[in-house]
């Protein structure tokens, strides 16, 4: 018999939104590369929901609030990063009517913040609850099938909160910098101005303390050699050796279990493919090691303290520099930026951090049952499908043969590991131009402060071998670590200066070991800022080609106050 | 005076008719009683829009309309733009009763015959009961009866512009609340005109009287809009202690039918648009009012080039001043106010 022609239709690895230059580049001038989410690539799985999600998250809260120069953004992935295009409303009379409804729906969060969060913390709790309730491992395939659109929906609810949140207080967190920069020259980048933004009690700062408690727990309880002398794979079942092993763990596994968040936290931030903490306890039984290794010299509580005692220090001092007649003005946009701040940090674990555990979790036990059948190779390849691949073979795995999709797939998905991505796919002359075309008159917080960042500004008497900008003030020096890749986060010592493409909220552990942080991209709300500010550890990003110019070993100095950093040993 | 009386000139007015003819209409009538000039006229009282309302049919099918809305505070804007079309198209559409035009018609007629609107230009002006600053229609250059009729309609309907109707909602006012008497009045040929007030608007300083003047009628002046001349006299001694030459590059300007934004010719702007006899002459007119309606004026004049001096001042309207430091804005207020400007602004 002669061989069958190869018919089967090659698919992309994220159909629908993958970047195809004729299409995208004629819809929208410049698309720009989101590096802080999207290194290393994203499995195409994950890149779908990122890529159909998110950028709906977007455009559903500049409808909401009714930003007016700006529609939200479109997500294209290429080679396995995710770029955004934005939707810019140019036409002045447009912009005039948007006005209106941004006044409106801008208000109740100038004037209640805490509130319509809070609000929106407990709807999103309240959907993961009812994704727990599906016994994944016990589940039908038709219970799969539905609760693939169970986890659609539930991401797509995420994002649209979400952004609503970020857009209301990052306006005022723009607007005090505005004003700061006209009274006093003063910006964003300066401590006197970042100083007022620190030490905020939230979630995260809750968690922390809490994984500090359970370290001083256990050394009361006499185990701490038990995390001193192994590897956090090997504690959890030492641990269950000893009555008060068991006592100890029991104690923390409830807080896994019955937190908002506990162990509901994904470990990789931007995809689905590592452990979260409550499927590899091992993890944040890691951090717990830390904090006891790190012993008494470092109270995580007292350093909070302390910076929290510094903003309201830093705050009376500003406020004495402000007219009488506009100090109720800037007491309210202080407050208002602070939220900005401490929204930024929190929002990560109710939004993104638990509901990619969910997804993980969901799709892994799918993947399971298509193992099993021989539709793909292993359970992880599921991450090599998108939902609606999953939707048509799920119901009836055993006559559906995937494989020669996810090997392909797979492939790509590796070789993307060994190339970067530029910075931006424009048809404009330059990244510069395509800035302040494309991306400067959407007036976006999120793109300015967070994603593309503002760009350094050298100062040459200081003769400094690379510039950035200030995301927290402070000196540092140590060796550096170049960390590019997930895995190499574990190679991490104390005193090292981190150097990396950017940070998410589950480094938030690594800033208690390090001296100083070095990032290639992002602003001064980005993740890295934010987080140096909080833990005190000078921190400089922007930076660029920070990760190409600097070698893990090399000693470096940094001078994040004014954005420099030294190369000690060239 | 009867009830059934829907029509007044303003001779037979003073200020306590307020609630007959609204405030502006009063007050012109209190000014001529202590021997101000004033532009001739006639007031429609507050009564005739209701009868009008009613024989029509408009105010039935108004209130049918408004019930059937529900509750209106907090709606979007886009709401009352919608209520303003349709209200507003419902007195528009209506012919005048013929018993209301004949009276209206009739001492239109008198102002022509009296050889006091020679060619029959009328201004038509709202006079409601409650101070609206700024908020209802003012129409200039009114000519023929056929143009009187229509543009009394619309300044009655202007009492539904979405601005004033969401004013209402926000106050728990009835929607149909501010039914508006009006003031028809031969316009004046003005060679400036302009406003004065008898304290600082901005300070509130009672020390010193303010006028700001311009060429050519004075909406500009009124609106705000254009650069204008200023002039501060001090109170007691009546004498010009400040005198500053504004832009005014722009004057309104008659058309066949309505008014129109001119260009002023350079050597005029540059030249002051009153001169200091005229200055002190306002000056002295402000004080006056100021004293004997017992609280500060905020006084629009105008000078009539068909007039000899120093009876060619011409008091348009009166009202008690207040200052312009806005009701306390709220801090939430003012950082959406800035947001927008320095962010969502071009």
């Amino acid at each position: 018999m002669p061989k069958k022609k190869q018919v089967a239709k090659i698919w992309d690895a994220v159909p629908g939104y993958d970047f195809i230059e004729e299409v995208d580049l004629a819809a929208i001038p410049s698309w720009f590369l989101d590096g802080t989410h999207s290194v290393p690539p994203l499995t195409p799985l994950f890149a779908y929901q990122w890529a159909r999600f998110c950028s709906h998250g977007f455009k559903a809260a500049c409808y909401k609030l009714g930003i007016p120069t700006c529609k939200g953004w479109e997500i294209r992935i290429f080679n396995g990063g995710i770029y955004c295009g934005l939707h810019i409303v140019r036409d002045q009379k447009e912009i005039a009517q948007r006005e209106v409804k941004f006044r409106q729906a801008l208000r109740p969060w100038l004037e209640d913040f805490d509130h319509l969060w809070d609000g929106y913390k407990k709807e999103l709790l309240g959907i993961y609850d009812k994704l727990k309730e599906l016994d994944v491992d016990r589940a039908t395939n038709l219970q799969l099938y539905h609760h693939n659109y169970d986890l659609m929906e539930a991401y797509m609810r995420m994002w649209e909160i979400h952004f609503i949140g970020m857009y209301s207080s990052f306006n005022t967190w723009l607007l005090l910098e505005a004003l700061t920069k006209e009274r006093f020259g003063l910006s964003d980048q300066e401590a006197e101005f970042q100083d007022m933004m620190r030490g905020f009690d939230n979630k995260v700062y809750q968690m922390d303390k809490k994984l500090w408690e359970f370290g001083q727990l256990a050394i009361e309880m006499k185990l701490a050699n038990i995390f001193k002398e192994n590897k956090p794979p090997a504690i959890l079942p030492k641990l269950k050796q000893s009555e008060k092993g068991k006592e100890w763990l029991k104690q923390f596994m409830d807080y896994m279990t019955t937190d908002d968040i506990g162990g509901w936290r994904m470990q990789h931030f931007t995809d689905f493919n590592e452990p979260y903490w409550l499927e590899d306890p091992a993890t944040p039984i890691g951090l717990v090691k830390d904090n006891i290794m790190r012993g008494n010299s470092y109270d995580l509580e007292v350093t909070r303290v302390e910076i929290a005692k510094k903003r309201r220090a830093a705050i009376a001092a500003f406020l004495k520099r402000v007219p009488p007649e506009e100090k109720e003005l800037f007491e309210g946009l202080i407050k208002l930026a602070g939220k900005a701040s401490s929204y930024s940090e929190e929002h990560d674990l109710y939004c993104e951090l638990s509901v990619h555990a969910l997804m993980r979790r969901g799709y892994l036990a799918m993947g399971r049952k298509l193992a099993q059948s021989g539709t793909i190779d292993n359970p992880e390849d599921i991450l090599m499908l998108n939902p609606d691949e999953i939707d048509r073979v799920i119901m009836v795995p055993e006559a559906n043969d995937m494989r020669w999709l996810t090997r392909r797939r797979r492939a790509e998905w590796e070789k993307a590991h060994k190339t970067t991505n530029p910075p931006v796919l424009t048809r404009r002359a330059s990244l510069e131009e395509a800035i302040n075309l494309d991306l400067l008159p959407s007036r976006d917080a999120i793109a300015i402060k967070i994603v593309v960042g503002e760009m350094p500004q050298p100062k040459p008497r200081l003769k400094a071998d690379l510039w950035g900008i200030c995301g927290c003030p402070g000196q540092a020096e140590g060796p550096a670590r170049v960390v590019t890749k997930y895995e190499e986060l574990k190679k991490v010592q104390p005193g090292d200066i981190l150097v990396c493409p950017s940070t998410n909220p589950t480094w938030t552990p690594v800033f208690g070991l390090v001296n100083g942080v070095i990032t290639d991209t992002g602003g001064t709300l980005c993740h890295a800022a934010i987080i140096g500010r909080e833990y005190g550890v000078p921190t400089i990003v922007n930076a660029q080609k920070a990760t190409a110019k600097i070698k893990t070993g090399q000693r470096v100095k940094i001078d994040a106050t004014n954005g420099a950093i030294y190369i000690l040993d060239k | 005076m009867s009830p059934e009386k829907l029509i007044f000139r303003f001779e037979e007015l003073g200020r306590e008719h307020k609630q007959l003819v609204g405030k502006k209409c009063a007050n012109l009538g209190e000014m001529l009683r202590m021997g101000l000039a004033v532009p001739p006229g006639f007031a429609t009282s507050i009564a005739m829009y209701r009868r009008f309302a009613k024989e029509t049919g408009a105010a039935a099918e108004i209130s049918g309309y408004v019930s059937q809305l529900g509750q209106l505070k907090g709606k979007n804007i886009a709401v009352f733009d919608e209520m303003s079309r349709k209200i507003r198209g419902m007195i528009e559409s209506k012919k005048m009763p013929p018993a209301l035009a004949k009276m209206i018609a009739s001492h239109y007629k008198e102002l022509e015959k009296k050889g006091e609107a020679p060619d029959g230009a009328v201004s038509v002006r709202s006079s409601g009961t409650e101070s609206r600053p700024g908020m209802f229609e003012t129409y200039l250059n009114v000519v023929g009866i056929e143009d009187v009729l229509d543009k009394i309609k619309k300044v009655w309907s202007s009492a539904y512009t979405a601005r004033a109707i969401a004013l209402r909602v926000n106050k728990d006012i009835p929607v149909t609340g501010d039914e508006l008497g009006v003031a028809v009045s031969r316009m004046i040929n003005a060679r400036s005109a302009g406003i004065s007030f008898t304290l600082d608007p901005i300070t509130g300083d009672t020390s010193k009287i303010i006028i700001n003047s311009s060429w050519g009628l004075g909406e500009g002046v009124v609106s705000g809009d254009e650069d204008v001349d200023r002039f501060v006299v001090d109170k007691k001694t009546l004498k010009i202690i400040e005198s500053s030459t504004g832009k005014k590059a722009k004057k309104v300007v008659n058309k066949k039918r309505g008014v129109e934004w001119g260009d002023v010719p350079s050597k005029q702007q540059s030249a002051l648009s009153l001169s200091n006899d005229e200055v002190s002459a306002i000056a002295k007119l402000a004080l006056f009012l100021e004293e004997r309606l017992g609280r500060a004026q905020d006084t629009e004049w105008a000078i009539d080039a068909d007039a000899i001096p120093p009876d060619n001042i011409v008091l348009l309207q009166t009202r008690p001043a207040g200052l312009t430091v806005k009701k306390p804005e709220s801090v939430t207020d003012r950082m959406i106010d800035l947001i927008v400007q320095k962010f969502y602004r071009p």
